[in-house]
Formats: C-alpha cells, structure tokens, sequence
C-alpha cells in the first residue's frame, strides 16, 4: 500500500531570530560584552558595546547546552565584524548557565531578567513576570534592575512555554498564532480545570469530541494559564510598574488575560522580549568586567 | 582525632553505635527534641535522634503515611521498616508535630514483632504551650517514662541519675554554643555543612564521647584554615533538617551558612536544663517547654522571632533560608508571621521561603532559587 503523503508540520516551531542594531556602525573602542541565556526551551545569545545591545540570535535549544550556545553565540556574531576573541567578558546564565564553554562566569537568570527588564522597559519597572520554557517567576526589583526579592512556580511544564507548545502541537496551531486565535470567541471560556500539560492535553481533546473550536479551547488554556501566574504574583505582591519577559510576553492571549486579572498593564516594547536573560547576563558582564578593574574572571 | 573521625560519627550506623552494640548496650531512638534525652541517658541507653539523612527510597513510608505526610517523617518510618535503624532497642516519641507522631504509631502498627524483640515503645505528650499547668502534665509524662524505661532497663532511674546525666548534656549544650561562636568572626573556620554533620553525630552517639571528641575539635579548630570567600552569610530557618547535602548546595552557591533555628541545630541542645531545687524532672519539664524550639509552641513564637533577630545580629547574617518541607504542619504559616513581627521588621534581614523534600531530587532548583538569594543580599 502506498505512504500517503502527509506533511508534516511542527505547529510548536517558533521562528529562531537574529538583530544586529543598525545604529552601532563600529565598535571599536568599546567594551564589548556578552550574555548567553540557555534555557530549557530557548538559548539566546546577545552581544552589548559599552552597555548597548549591539546584536543578538535567539535559537532552539537543542539536546546539547554547550553547542547551542554555541550555535547561538555564532550566529549572533555572524553579520558583526566580531571574533569571540573580542568579547571582553561573557556572562552565561539559565538553567544551562554552567554549560557555556566559553563563559567567564555565570550569573542566574532570576538577576539577569530583571537587569534586562530594566533595560528593555525603563527603570520604572518594579514587577517582572518571567514566563519562560518551564517555569515562571515573580521578580521584584528597583530603579537599577536588582532583585529586591522574588518567587519561583513549581517544578513542572504546567501552565508555561512548554506547555503552549504541547498545545499548539495537539491543536495543530502555530504557536505564533495562539494568542490572537484565542480571542475569536463570543464569550471567555471557564478555563481549563487543569494546566497540567499531561492533564491539560487530555481535557482539551474531551473539549474538541464535545463540540468546543479551536479558538474556544485556545481561549480557556491561555486563561487557565493567566490564572496561574496571577496568582504567582498576588503571593509576592503586585507593585507597579509591571513588565513581562521570556516567550510568552508574545502570547497576547496569555498577556491580555493576566493584565485582566490583575487589573494592571504590562509595559509594551519593540525589544524582543526574550532576549532579557541574555541581554541583562551581557549587562551583568560589563558590570562585573569593570567591577573586577578590566579583567575576565 | 580527625575531623573526619567525628564526622564519621554523623552516619546513621557509626562506629560508635557499632562499639556500643558490641558491649551489649541499649539504644533507644528518639523522635522530636521534646524527648528529654537525659532520662534516657540516666537509663543507661545511648539516646539516638531517629531521622530520614540520605533516604532516596519511600516506597514503605509513601505505604503507610500517603504521600500527603511529611517527607521527613516518612523517611524516617522507612529507615525503620527497611531496617537501616535495626539497631534500636525502642523508640521514645513525642508528639512534637502531627507528622512525627505518625512515624511511631505506624512504625508500632507495622512492626508486628516489636513487642517479640522486646522492644521498648513510648509515646510521651508535650504540651504546646509554656504555662504551670503544662508544666505539670508533661512532667506526669517524664515520671512515667522514668518508672517504665527504668522498668524495661532492669535499673532504677533515680534523681541522682538523672542529675548527673543533665551535668554532662549542659555540658554539651555549651560546646555546641562554642561550636556555633565560631561562626560568629568575618572568616569563619567551619562551614554550615560541616557543623550539621557535628551536630547529627552529637545526636548518634554517646555524649561522654562526643564531649572529648569536640572539646578536641575545638582546642584545635584555630588551625583550621578561614573561609573568606563567601558571597553572603546566611541563617537557616524552618523544618527539621538533617541532611548536610542540602546545606552544601548553599554553600556551594556562595552562601556560607553562619546560624539556624532549626531543630537538627541550635534547636537541639542549647539552653541549658536548670535544676533549681525543685522536683528533678520538674526542673527539665520546665526547661524542655519554656525553650522557643520551633512554631509548636504556640505561645512561645514572639520568643522565637526574637531569638531569630538576635541570631541574626550575633552571627552578621545578610539573609534567612526559611526551608519548609512540604505539608510541613509545624512551619505551613510561620512566613506570614515573620512578616508581621516587629523584630524581624525593623532587623530588615530579607527572606526566603524555599520548599523542600527530604529526598534531594530538586538540587537544581534549590541551587538556583540559593544562588539567585544570594546575588540579591550580596554586599
């Protein structure tokens, strides 16, 4: 029997991303630092001259941390006239923050979110949402991006990245596509009983035999999940201003519910909101480059 | 001696139960530091703190207690089902918290043969609550552990007895007092991970000993070299811990750990047992209660915050670890407190609340909850 020919489609692939800032014509001269941000879903590599993102890549996180953040930090150079031998410090962090083989030290990503909060929205941020591949955290922080306290989820993909993903996949959606689909609805859903991926996938397949669109079951899990990092920012108290980092700042349909939720918008950029880790991890080099007088380690 | 001679001693099966065993002697386990030891000792057995150190398997605990109980109480049935304990002769509990009590009311439900091994089972009641009428009732606890252990002993346990063994426990309370001052300087010669395993062997083994053996560490800590390369000094709080492992993942992090209040700590043997003329074990009764030991004692939890802030001050701490085990009865609420204490207000010592098992499958997540903590309160 012949194959019957299928494409096939990975609806959970987002677009890898690269930017080089076309202000910064030389950077010679400059301190040069970088941060690579290698976390469970996505690693990004960003690349600063004296304190300016000067280009980044944002990648896939693959089954090897050390050749992703290889990958990354290459193809972050690529388009640069930088060698690696030009980077003055490089600060890795993440959960894959030890597996930076090219790193001077590692700072973790809780630090390295809120310092990069601070330089994608303003100093006027005092809560940071980080919604990242498989945890989320409530960060407090002041007018400087240092953390003043903060608050990790559970230990699992429930209600984050991954499981948007999972998602996407079951619902044969793009990721991409997710937050705006969501809101195609006459009337909010109840959300999903459970976030738990497992659980989750299972409940939205009974919700799809029983009749529910797409958009209908999209709209109850981004609302389930909003409903879970509110209530990880009620615990650890709501000060404004508020931003949003990692993949899910992208999700509108996550977004626009926790804003609903907790009755407070979240500051808006043109920067890709992934790339905080890495780029506060660039900002945490040149800091640490200058703090420890002009010398790597 | 070397240092790690006594560490050795922090094992579960040391060589000093061993030696003990061989001489034909008792050891009778402990559960909770609300059991007086010196009636015990005054017995002629080795008291022995039971605990969970090291488990990476529940499969008996998770049988008897659900997993809706305390990992550390669970583990701690599981070592005497699994017989890693089966050198106990008995097992003295209190009902220190909910969970700890389970281990012996399982352990004696399980173990049908408890009684053919002749052991020696006895669940004593300490009161939550520091006044004269607890006083009282937890003494009448004391007297009948007195008459029966003494029964099971074949000795008389007399007022001289007991005396003599809260001269040697006051003595060890005073050396880990000493132990703990070393930490006190800018480049403390012990780690936190290693003044654990000190005080887990000071609860495995026999006190004589383990008197000789740290006044001896101690004569010669000076020479051990100072840790100055810490990032922050940290103060751990909450849930019986007695797993150095955990500890370590701090440690390696930067955070070099100065203090607790915790019970497999300065919780255990610290204040002194005074002995002021009354009934012997009046005398302890009232100097078990009136200790601020952890958030059981339900009237004594200003004393607690306090003893916290002055920890605090005394040991130069930039942070506090407050590390609960999950469906922890006792420290489910203390966080929500701390925040409202004056003391710990105005003391300003930021906090961190950090869920845990006594399995130790989530390093990673301690370890980055730990680092990011002390990048925050680094100086």
């Amino acid at each position: 029997m012949a194959d019957r020919n299928i494409e096939k489609v990975e609806y959970w692939r987002w677009e890898e991303s690269r930017w080089q800032n076309p202000e910064i014509t030389d950077w010679r001269g400059s301190l040069v630092t970088a941060g690579v941000d290698i976390g469970s879903t996505s690693t990004q590599a960003a690349i600063m001259a004296d304190g300016k993102l000067y280009a980044y890549a944002s990648i896939r996180t693959g089954s090897n941390s050390p050749s992703s953040a290889v990958d990354a930090m290459n193809w972050a150079l690529a388009g640069t006239d930088l060698t690696p031998e030009d980077l003055r410090y490089t600060v890795g962090t993440g959960y894959g923050r030890v597996n930076v083989p090219f790193a001077d030290s590692t700072v973790t990503e809780i630090t390295c979110h809120a310092k990069g909060a601070n330089y994608i929205y303003g100093p006027t941020v005092r809560t940071l949402l980080d919604m990242g591949g498989q945890d989320c955290k409530a960060i407090h922080c002041d007018e400087n991006g240092a953390v003043t306290s903060f608050m990790m989820n559970d230990k699992c993909a429930a209600g984050t990245g991954r499981g948007m993903e999972v998602i996407a996949n079951l619902l044969a959606v793009h990721v991409e596509d997710i937050g705006e689909m969501s809101f195609r609805i006459d009337a909010e859903p109840p959300p999903v009983s459970s976030i738990c991926v497992i659980f989750a996938k299972t409940e939205a397949t009974n919700l799809m035999r029983s009749g529910w669109s797409k958009e209908k079951v999209l709209a109850a899990y981004c609302h389930a999940m909003a409903l879970r990092v509110a209530r990880l920012l009620e615990r650890n108290e709501m000060r404004l201003d508020f931003a949003i980092t990692g993949g899910i700042a992208k999700n509108s349909g996550v977004v626009k519910r926790i804003e609903r939720l907790i009755g407070a918008e979240a500051l808006r950029t043109d920067y890709d909101a992934q790339i905080a880790g890495a780029l506060g991890a660039a900002l945490m080099g040149k800091a640490l480059y200058e703090k420890k007088g002009g010398k790597p380690r | 001696m070397s240092t790690e001679t006594l560490f050795e001693k922090a094992e579960l099966r040391n060589s000093s139960v061993t030696a003990w065993k061989e001489q034909g002697k008792k050891v009778i386990g402990t559960v909770c530091c609300h059991v007086p030891e010196e009636i015990l000792h005054a017995a002629g057995a080795m008291p022995y703190r039971l605990r969970a150190t090291g488990v990476t398997d529940l499969s008996e605990g998770d049988t008897w207690m659900s997993t809706f109980t305390c990992s550390y109480a669970r583990g701690t049935l599981q070592y005497l089902i699994d017989g890693t304990f089966d050198f106990m002769d008995g097992v003295v509990s209190s009902d220190g918290c909910l969970m700890a009590g389970r281990i012996f009311d399982n352990w004696k439900y399980v173990d049908g043969n408890a009684e053919k091994k002749e052991f020696y089972l006895k669940q004593i009641a300490a009161p939550r609550m520091y006044n004269e009428n607890a006083v009282g009732y937890y003494h009448d606890y004391l007297e009948q552990l007195r008459t029966e252990l003494g029964a099971y002993m074949g000795v008389e346990i007399t007022d001289e007895k007991i005396r003599a063994s809260v001269a040697l426990y006051n003595e060890t309370r005073r050396l880990i007092r000493e132990l703990y001052d070393l930490s006190k300087s800018d480049a403390p010669v012990i780690s936190g991970t290693e003044r654990l395993k000190l005080i887990l062997a000071a609860s495995s083994m026999p006190k004589e000993e383990y008197n000789e053996m740290l006044k001896d560490f101690l004569a010669k800590a000076g020479s051990r070299p100072p840790i100055s390369d810490y990032r922050a000094r940290i103060m751990l709080v909450g849930s019986a811990l007695d797993d150095p492992e955990y500890i370590k993942v701090i440690e390696d992090k930067g955070g070099l750990v100065v203090t607790d209040a915790l019970c497999f700590g300065t919780r255990y043997l610290w204040e002194p047992v005074e002995l002021e003329g009354e009934d012997v074990l009046t005398s302890i009764a009232r100097s078990y209660l009136k200790r601020p030991v952890c958030p059981r004692m339900v009237d004594l939890h200003d004393e607690f915050a306090d003893l916290i802030v002055k920890f605090c001050k005394d040991f130069q701490v930039d942070g506090i670890i407050y590390e609960r085990v999950k469906y922890c009865e006792i420290w489910g609420g203390e966080g929500l407190y701390f925040d409202a204490h004056q003391g710990m207000k105005e003391a300003g010592v930021p906090l961190i609340l950090l869920e845990r098992e006594e399995i130790m499958t989530n390093v990673g997540q301690l370890a980055v909850r730990a680092e990011a903590f002390i990048e925050m309160i680094e100086k």
